[in-house]
């Protein structure tokens, strides 16, 4: 049957909501299959034109519906993967941790590097001098400061006023909310409780 | 748009403090406030106030319209009509919560105040789903939803502009295959 | 420190008369572009003009905090107004930014379109927009395309395209008095909005006094 292979590419994405390694395999199968369509409608459509055999018309057709359908859904596989690629950027920052570098393919890589340079030009051309970071204040601003706890090991963070904070894996800290945002996005540090907090105590 | 964003606009309305410190003028991009004299009440946005209250700076006074009697009363006044009446802020939703949350020990009648908002919530969104309803089965193309308040509206925002998205495919797909189709009955 | 009171600029309105603005009404202003994005299907004119003044008042406001104490009050609360603001300004920007990249090659063949006065995109966003396009064509390009028979190679630009649904339904409050909008997909049935009245209705219907600012999207 026809374009079942491309249909397989495509529940992979429905499926799993992380990035899964590429399926090079899959893709090379859909990519032959257009092939033997492609060749087998070249001769049909000789023979059509050579020998008026018009019987074979409706093949030529079915044919090309498939190769249409395989080509779009190896595009759908591709787009999708980037969109989340996409998501990531925003959510992680602009490396990627090496558990979803693996599931990559060299051209998905490279596009997201030159997606990002993209953005990084982009930001920095905003105001008059050093640009606007888009990635951060995401959320509607709460409160001040978070209690957050370390889950993972971060090593020394120093702060807008110069203090610095070393973030060992389970220890709680009190920190500004704009410094913790993209971390606890990374999931190196997780929210204890929105805290009703004497500023003039810490 | 998510609940957090409503929210956040709902900061900007204008609360009363007393605060326990002075402090001159302060001149915010968004307007000035101020000044504070200690035990003088003020008034501030929302998240100004919250934030000195959590921070024990200052006691947050009842919105005039926060008071347990006079919302009982907007309550009957709600089940009576057909239409919705006029909310005294397109925010009482979330005014309320957040300043209920901060500062239920300053504001008197709390729990009859959060009952009688929730009971003015509650039905006023079951009207809104009935006349969502009848407005989908009438095939509405427009309709005018004064005195609806940001969280309401933003309640149904899911729901009601794509079904009548859905709608007008269903209409549209029905007006073209009629007339391909000419000589079909409706 | 030098608070100077309710900052007044002057600002040029279509580059003809110079009108005296407060932060203030551009802090709205900006708001209310951010909304219009946000409900808006299709990418709507640039406020460039509002973000840059914006942008300027926090480093302004950035550069006064610090010659302020460590301790002294103030700090706290222009701190927090200014998250505030670079919130708004951070969501505005990435919902046109949203769109560019998911109606990109519309959005490229309509800016064509437009001469320079009357264009969407900042000078920025375009560039953006056509790097974006730049990169998905050559990540279609390395991956699959290459590797397709005859002209299956080629990148169609119009199956490609995805377009926004302008006929979707948008909440809106008017700001001004309107007459005669007429009701998409009625009878020519025509309705007049009071200002400060809130209705449902077709964004199609309404898309030019969006950007007119004589409604804004809720």
């Amino acid at each position: 049957m026809y374009g079942r292979k491309g249909f397989k590419l495509v529940s992979e994405l429905d499926v799993y909501s992380d990035i899964l390694p590429f399926n090079e395999a899959l893709i090379k199968e859909v990519l032959q299959e257009m092939q033997s369509l492609y060749d087998a409608n070249v001769a049909n459509s000789n023979a059509i034109r050579n020998d008026n055999n018009m019987a074979l018309l409706p093949s030529v057709q079915l044919r090309h519906i498939a190769l249409k359908r395989n080509k779009r859904c190896i595009l759908a596989y591709i787009y999708n993967r980037m969109r989340k690629l996409k998501e990531l950027r925003w959510e992680l920052g602009s490396i990627l941790p090496p558990e979803i570098n693996t599931n990559l393919i060299n051209a998905e890589v490279q596009w997201f590097q030159s997606y990002n340079k993209s953005l990084a030009k982009y930001m920095r051309s905003l105001g008059e001098d050093h640009g606007f970071n888009l990635t951060t204040n995401m959320v509607p601003p709460k409160t001040l400061y978070v209690e957050v706890k370390c889950v993972e090991d971060f090593g020394k963070l120093e702060l807008d006023d110069g203090q610095v904070i070393l973030l060992k894996k389970n220890t709680y800290h009190l920190l500004p909310r704009s410094v913790c945002e993209p971390l606890i996005r990374q999931g190196i540090l997780e929210h204890k409780r929105i805290s009703r907090v004497n500023i003039n105590s810490v | 748009m998510d609940p957090c964003e409503v929210e956040f606009l709902s900061e900007k309305e204008l609360v009363s403090i007393v605060p326990n410190f002075s402090f001159d003028t302060i001149h915010l991009i968004s307007g000035s406030v101020g000044p504070f004299r200690a035990g003088l009440p003020v008034k501030v946005p929302i998240w100004l106030a919250v934030n000195l209250k959590q921070q024990q700076k200052c006691r947050i006074i009842n919105q005039d319209w926060m008071d347990a009697d006079s919302l009982n009363e907007a309550k009957e006044e709600e089940k009576l009509s057909k239409l919705f009446t006029k909310m005294p802020s397109n925010h009482y939703m979330e005014e309320a919560q957040l300043l209920l949350n901060v500062a239920s020990d300053d504001i008197s009648d709390a729990d009859r105040i959060k009952t009688a908002i929730k009971d003015i919530w509650d039905i006023r969104m079951s009207k809104l789903r009935t006349s969502i309803d009848a407005f989908l089965k009438s095939e509405g193309l427009h309709a005018k939803l004064d005195h609806l308040t940001a969280m309401e509206i933003n309640s149904v925002r899911p729901l009601l502009p794509h079904a009548l998205d859905q709608m007008l495919r269903i209409q549209t797909g029905g007006r073209a295959t009629q007339s391909h189709y000419s000589g079909t009955s409706q | 420190m030098e608070d100077n009171g309710d900052v007044t600029m002057t600002a040029e309105d279509d580059g003809q008369e110079e009108e005296e603005v407060t932060a203030q009404s551009v802090l709205l202003a900006i708001e209310e572009a951010w909304l219009n994005e946000k409900f808006a299907p299709e990418i709507l004119p640039h406020r460039s003009d509002l973000v840059d003044c914006m942008l300027q008042q926090i480093t302004h406001m950035e550069e006064n905090m610090k010659r302020l104490d460590k301790e002294d009050l103030r700090l706290m609360i222009h701190r927090m107004e200014l998250d505030r603001i670079k919130y708004v300004i951070t969501n505005y920007l990435r919902a046109r930014l949203e769109k560019i990249e998911k109606y990109t090659i519309h959005i490229l063949s309509q800016e064509a379109t437009r001469s320079s006065e009357e264009c969407y995109l900042t000078v920025a966003e375009l560039q953006f927009a056509k790097e974006f396009l730049a990169n998905i064509e050559m990540l279609f390009k390395t991956i699959a395309l290459q590797h397709m028979p005859g002209n299956f190679q080629t990148f169609e630009v119009d199956t490609l395209t995805v377009k926004p649904n302008l006929q979707a339904y948008v909440f809106l409050r008017a700001n001004d008095r309107i007459n005669g909008i007429i009701v998409p997909g009625s009878m020519d049935e025509e309705i007049d909005l009071e200002p400060g009245s809130q209705h449902i209705i077709q964004y199609s219907a309404v898309a030019d006094l969006v950007k007119s600012g004589a409604v804004k999207l809720i």
